[in-house]
């Protein structure tokens, strides 16, 4: 069974390494990079949503900071590209030590919150500040070569595949956050601290958006807040993973893939895309979590993610926490 | 500079009057399903833009529909809330992330479908009381206040009043109250559960629309505007502390606060990033909010 | 240096103003089990949440190992060796049997392999071994209540808090798990025990602390409680006071 596995995913590898082989049309290779791109923050924000159970509003933040950080180094402080992408992740990690520390030590409804007004709060910061280049954003030196962004991107999402794979199906990390999914008071007993558990998955999934948005930046050489800090690229996110399936990797690529092809066929066919493109994705997040409330891949499999899992993330806590919610909330309603 | 600090209070007041009818919905709604409702800002932009439509048509002072908008509004609420109980309770996946998550999802549709019919434009709601202002003067101090900030500052206090009165005086008030302390027992008193849930998410999404027409006379609208909104709503919560309605008022009058002396002191384009600093500090001090009575 | 491995000094929990536990001042010694009894309400709960860090106490001090750890978080105290049961039992409903006691496994063992290795052991020892790949989920209460245990062992603990791990058993499975405490002591480790059935605590218990609404009214060898008048009127259900 995990020799089934590794032979599936070397093959799709294999695939994917030769194509560029077969085409330099830089329009494939744009479409197929970017849709490694999406496949590789699909996953890192399932970290959060289907493995630790808290929802990430927030998610083009880190993508965004990613961005900025490599376009700001490359241009104001002359550093080469390579170098530029540990300080992207890093940078992204940063953010999420910080904006993670207050807010996972609550309920998931405030992390949703301050995480969506982080993005909020980012995209103004670059509105305003002079680095950034305000509302007119950054240009890049343009380095025309498809392949080697194919690639590199190609081995950055699936180096990331790997490592969430490795480090939350394999190692004991990944018990310890399911463990927090599942019941964190109950874990809390066994020697695990919440706090840092989630604070560490978090950076997990901030660290490699830093680098995606990092690559995006050098790759199409252009970003502004409304291309690399906007909204849209933390719904598109959420949406291919909830589409797919939580809690598992292999549900958000899928999602990933099927969602993208679709945006990708329906942009070439209608000019005014953006806005029908938001009716749909929303649309289809909530015909997902009314019909298909275990994505794709969860419905085909039958996997559930943890019966209880999610529960204290973001409405009820345990039953005492509860009370007192409940009588406050009477006593002041 | 400080010749302006009394029009920064006053318009504080007033902006932050707004707020709280918008916040004291959303806080009802949360207090009684336990879950926050994302598409807050999204029934507030869609009331404005049914309150700016009408007007445009009529040619009638928008406050007059008011009324129009909370009625029509709060069907649709009443109408939609069997649909995220349905995601509530469902028995597959994990219900509560769900709905968080389904209600993002209907703030998407609603932006695009804003978006799509409102265009990107900005507009306002052109009221007969826009251009009128009450001015006061005491020696060196004197203060502006345009007559629709005051009516909406009345528009507030009426609301909040009312809904204190429902809530205290009134049987449908009691089983809301009782449903709040304990689903259960409430069920087995004789409420129900969905029925009641129904009428209070209504009132709640009424509201909001109704407020977004006040918004849309004051300032300006667009299908954008959503977001935003939603932000502010979820700030004043959490500053009051979730679920605490006492703390509402003060919270969004702060938020007022912040926001006129932001826009008239410092640089408004910095506004939400004070908002989140402020949000931020609060959740790492004390994150049941200011008063520390939150959940 | 006592010998004592946890001493409660005068503790108090109150919550909003209701004392659920009122100057409680006991101590249990190396090696030894100490029983805590008493009616509905009295307490005993509270208590094993304020030595297992779940809260803080309001007043007095909690010592384990001689060291003040009164204001510990329950993941530290975990560390240092006190092991605990919920009443509630609390598996990870959609991890397996094995998963669920490697989890607690990691405290003492952060490599993957000495921590499933590790927990095999405890679940022969605990008789869990043939349900290992269930998922928790699926286990009947016996199974969850000797899970519970077997995750508390897993972290090695010196100290081991149970909480009303007989109630809802069977004779047979009572009598399995009695045995079980039993040789949890005989290996070394102290116990602390909350139990409904007198008949268990009076029999495993070398001393008993007496709780009711919140107040310790008796400590001493399980004969010696059992004369002890009050505790005879709190549990007649007369008002105590």
């Amino acid at each position: 069974m995990k020799n089934k596995k590794t032979l599936i995913f070397c093959a799709i590898m294999a695939v994917l390494l030769i194509i560029p082989l077969f085409t330099s049309d830089p329009f494939v290779l744009r479409i197929v990079t970017e849709c490694f791109m999406w496949v590789g923050m699909a996953i890192t924000w399932d970290v959060m949503a289907g493995y630790t159970g808290y929802l990430n509003f927030g998610h083009a933040s880190f993508f965004g900071i990613g961005a900025y950080v490599t376009a700001i180094l490359m241009m104001k402080y002359g550093w080469s590209f390579a170098a530029t992408l540990p300080a992207a992740g890093l940078a992204a990690g940063l953010a999420a030590v910080i904006a993670g520390l207050p807010t996972l030590r609550l309920r998931g409804a405030y992390f949703a919150i301050a995480t969506w007004a982080l993005q909020l709060a980012i995209m103004q910061v670059a509105l305003v500040l002079n680095i950034t280049g305000g509302p007119d954003g950054m240009r890049l030196p343009p380095f025309l070569h498809p392949e080697f962004f194919y690639y590199l991107m190609l081995m950055v999402v699936a180096a990331t595949f790997l490592l969430l794979w490795f480090l939350l199906e394999r190692a004991p990390f990944g018990l310890k956050v399911k463990a927090m999914r599942e019941d964190e008071s109950g874990a809390m007993a066994l020697g695990l601290n919440p706090t840092l558990i989630k604070t560490e998955a978090f950076v997990l999934s901030a660290v490699p958006a830093g680098v995606f948005g990092g690559i995006y930046a050098y790759w199409i050489t252009f970003i502004d807040p409304a291309s690399v800090l906007a909204d849209i690229i933390t719904d598109q996110a959420m949406v291919m993973a909830v589409f797919g399936g939580l809690g598992t990797l292999i549900g958000p690529v899928i999602g990933a893939v099927l969602v993208y092809a679709f945006k990708t066929y329906f942009w070439a066919y209608l000019s005014d895309y953006q806005v029908l493109y938001l009716i749909i994705l929303g649309a289809m997040i909530a015909l997902t979590v009314v019909f298909l409330p275990n994505g794709l891949w969860g419905t085909l499999t039958g996997y559930t993610g943890g019966k209880k899992s999610l529960k204290k993330g973001v409405g009820l806590d345990d039953a005492s926490v509860d009370d007192t919610v409940e009588k406050k909330g009477a006593e002041h309603v | 500079m400080l010749i302006l600090l009394p029009q920064a209070i006053v318009d504080g007041l007033m902006i932050g009057g707004i707020y709280i009818t918008i916040a004291i919905g959303f806080s009802l709604a949360y207090g009684v399903m336990h879950i926050i409702d994302f598409a807050v800002g999204e029934w507030i932009m869609l009331g404005a833009f049914l309150g700016y439509y009408l007007t445009e048509w009529t040619r009638i002072e928008p406050l007059f529909y008011l009324p129009v908008v909370f009625v029509l509004f709060g069907l649709i609420g009443y109408l939609f809330q069997p649909v995220i109980h349905r995601v509530l309770s469902g028995k597959k996946g994990n219900p509560l992330l769900m709905a968080l998550v389904f209600t993002f999802g209907l703030a998407l549709m609603f932006k695009g479908l804003g978006l799509t019919i409102f265009g990107f434009y900005s507009r306002s709601i052109p009221s007969n009381l826009s251009a009128g202002s009450l001015s006061l003067e005491w020696g060196n101090f004197f203060v502006t206040i345009p007559t629709i900030r005051l009516v909406g500052l009345i528009y507030a206090l009426t609301i909040t009043v009312l809904l204190n009165l429902l809530l205290k005086k009134t049987d449908f008030g009691l089983a809301v109250r009782a449903l709040a302390q304990n689903k259960e027992a409430a069920g087995l008193m004789g409420i129900n559960a969905k029925r009641t849930n129904s009428w209070v998410y209504g009132i709640y999404v009424g509201i909001s629309a109704m407020s977004g027409v006040l918004i849309g006379c004051t300032f300006s609208i667009s299908a954008q505007m959503g977001a935003k909104y939603t932000v502010l709503s979820f700030f004043i919560v959490v500053l009051a502390g979730m679920g605490y309605l006492s703390g509402v008022p003060w919270a969004a009058i702060l938020l007022g606060l912040v926001q006129s002396f932001f826009l008239i002191y410092f640089n408004p384009g910095y506004t939400l990033l004070a908002v989140f600093v402020i949000l931020y500090a609060v959740l790492l001090v004390s994150p049941k909010g200011m008063f520390g009575k939150g959940v | 240096m006592s010998d004592a491995i946890l001493q409660l000094d005068s503790v108090t929990k109150t919550f909003g103003g209701l004392h659920a536990v009122d100057n409680v001042t006991f101590d249990v010694q190396q090696g030894e089990i100490v029983g805590l009894i008493g009616p509905n309400g009295a307490g005993k709960t509270t208590i094993f949440n304020v030595v297992s860090g779940y809260f803080p106490p309001t007043r007095g001090r909690v010592l384990f190992k001689d060291e003040d750890v009164s204001n510990l978080p329950p993941y530290k105290l975990a560390k240092l060796g006190i092991g605990r049961t919920f009443q509630v039992v609390k598996p990870f409903p959609g991890l397996s049997v094995l998963e669920n006691v490697v989890i607690a496994a990691f405290c003492r063992h952060p490599r993957r392999a000495d921590a499933e290795k590790h927990a095999w052991s405890i679940l022969e020892f605990t008789g869990l071994a043939d349900r290992a790949d269930a998922s928790a989920a699926s286990l009947p209460l016996a199974g969850r209540k000797r899970l519970e245990v077997s995750k508390a062992m897993a972290l090695e603990p010196s100290l081991l808090l149970l909480d009303e791990v007989v109630a809802g058993l069977n004779p047979t499975e009572a009598e399995l798990t009695i045995k079980l405490i039993l040789k949890l002591r005989d290996s070394g480790i102290s116990i602390l025990i909350v139990e409904h059935i007198m008949r268990v605590i009076m029999n495993i218990s070398d001393r008993v602390a007496v709780l009711n609404f919140g107040k310790q009214i008796a400590l001493g060898t399980p004969a010696e409680v059992a004369k002890d008048p009050e505790v005879i009127k709190a549990y007649l259900g007369e008002e105590a006071t």
